[in-house]
């Protein structure tokens, strides 16, 4: 049962890597913050696995603060966006 | 499984390391070092390290992103004022390349170089745990056995707090950091109504099974600071004035009873930091409460700022 679960850990893992590189690399800022969100949520997933499969309860509490940590660092993006030239719903990340 | 587990996620962590230091614009970089923060928070878990793990992720995905956030909006702002583009020269960026690796290879040798069965004292801390009362080895070690190091750590958070408070003009002297943003969306304001309720009562939950479980001060407090910055960022309540008296107790109250407590070691328990055995679990967790206050208002301040609005006469 251990290795099953740690097995759906990886998978887990390996969709959410996959994902996490096509979004890091998008022009969107606002979907380059999504790989925070994704990476919060991909990772809360493996460590409830992981910690099913070694028995250590203390591994959920890491998924919980890794879940409330990725939405509050999605808030903290906010900064400084307000003030981006042009109201534009998605603002361009880039420079000059 | 679990070894192809532990490769996959050191080759994720190295990469999203290169894609962090390839990246040419700040914002980009400090995304991706934030999604770092997270993975490496999962990487502590496999090593068995849970207090490290819940510190990374309270440090590095909460308090340290914003942190560099605020600096590099600081930062856009200047540049934009200046109309001077951005410095980014390939000399610079070839020493620092250098300098990294150095470093790099400097620790990879000296892990290595670590005799086999590393020296450990894990036996003797857990054989004295009985006398504190404690289930969580890394707790005694860090209030118990080496309190004196954890003291002074907090007293370092202090002093550190009074450098940045030390960058205030003259005129805005104890006034407030000014944190709001001109227009702050409606998703934002709608996170920061939801989100802190949950975030307090997992800040709770850390400090209390911190005493058994891992877990404790450090991860409440920067629990507690990010929930806090999270609702002056929304502008639903203020950042404090800096001169205000409450704040200046709360901020010293933590390390203050810690002293105390030290000091009352010499008349109970003979010595400079021992606690009288029955109590023992009793002052710990006080202390721990009263540290926690102490860190979530020092870190959250840290991240503020100075005070850039003159104080209300």
């Amino acid at each position: 049962m251990a290795e099953f679960l740690t097995g759906a850990a990886f998978f887990i893992l390996a969709v959410t890597a996959l994902g996490l590189f096509r979004v890091l690399r998008s022009e969107l800022a606002v979907e380059r913050m999504m790989a925070v969100q994704l990476l919060g949520t991909g990772a809360a997933a493996a460590l409830v696995l992981l910690g099913a499969a070694s028995t250590s309860p203390a591994t959920t509490d890491v998924a919980l603060l890794l879940m409330l940590l990725a939405a509050f660092s999605c808030a903290a993006f906010t900064l400084g966006q307000s003030e981006e030239p042009g109201d534009a719903p998605a603002p361009k990340g880039d420079e000059s | 499984m679990n070894l192809l587990l532990d490769l996959a996620l050191v080759a994720w962590l190295v990469v999203l390391a290169l894609h962090v230091a390839r990246t040419g614009d700040d914002r980009n970089a400090i995304v991706a070092f934030i999604a770092f923060g997270l993975l490496l928070g999962l990487a502590w878990t496999r090593l068995g390290a849970i207090d490290v793990a819940l510190t990374e992720a309270a440090i590095g995905g909460g308090i340290t992103g914003l942190l560099l956030l605020r600096a590099e909006a600081h930062l856009r702002r200047g540049r934009q004022a200046d109309g001077a583009p951005r410095q980014g020269g390939g000399a610079k960026t070839i020493v620092a390349a250098l300098a990294s690796a150095v470093v790099a290879l400097g620790l990879g040798l000296a892990v290595l170089a670590f005799p086999s069965p590393a020296p450990t004292l894990a036996q003797p801390a857990l054989a004295a745990i009985d006398a504190t009362g404690l289930g969580n080895p890394v707790t005694a070690v860090l209030l118990a056995y080496r309190a004196l190091d954890t003291l002074l750590e907090k007293v370092v958070v202090l002093l550190a707090l009074l450098g940045v408070w030390a960058l205030t003009p003259d005129n805005l002297w104890g006034g407030a950091p000014e944190l709001k943003e001109a227009n702050p969306p409606q998703p934002l304001l709608y996170l920061a109504r939801t989100l802190p309720p949950f975030g307090v009562l997992i800040a709770v939950y850390m400090v209390w099974v911190g005493a058994d479980a891992p877990g404790g001060t450090f991860q409440a407090g920067s629990i507690l600071a990010a929930m806090w910055l999270l609702v002056m960022l929304a502008g639903l309540s203020p950042a404090p004035e800096t001169r205000s008296r409450l704040l200046r107790l709360l901020l010293v109250g933590g390390p203050a009873l810690f002293f105390a407590i030290g000091f009352l070691g010499f008349a109970v328990a003979g010595g400079f930091l021992a606690y009288p055995k029955p109590l023992a679990k009793a002052l710990i967790v006080g202390i721990e409460a009263a540290l926690t206050v102490a860190i979530a208002l020092a870190l959250g301040l840290l991240v503020a700022g100075p005070s850039n609005k003159a104080p209300a006469r």
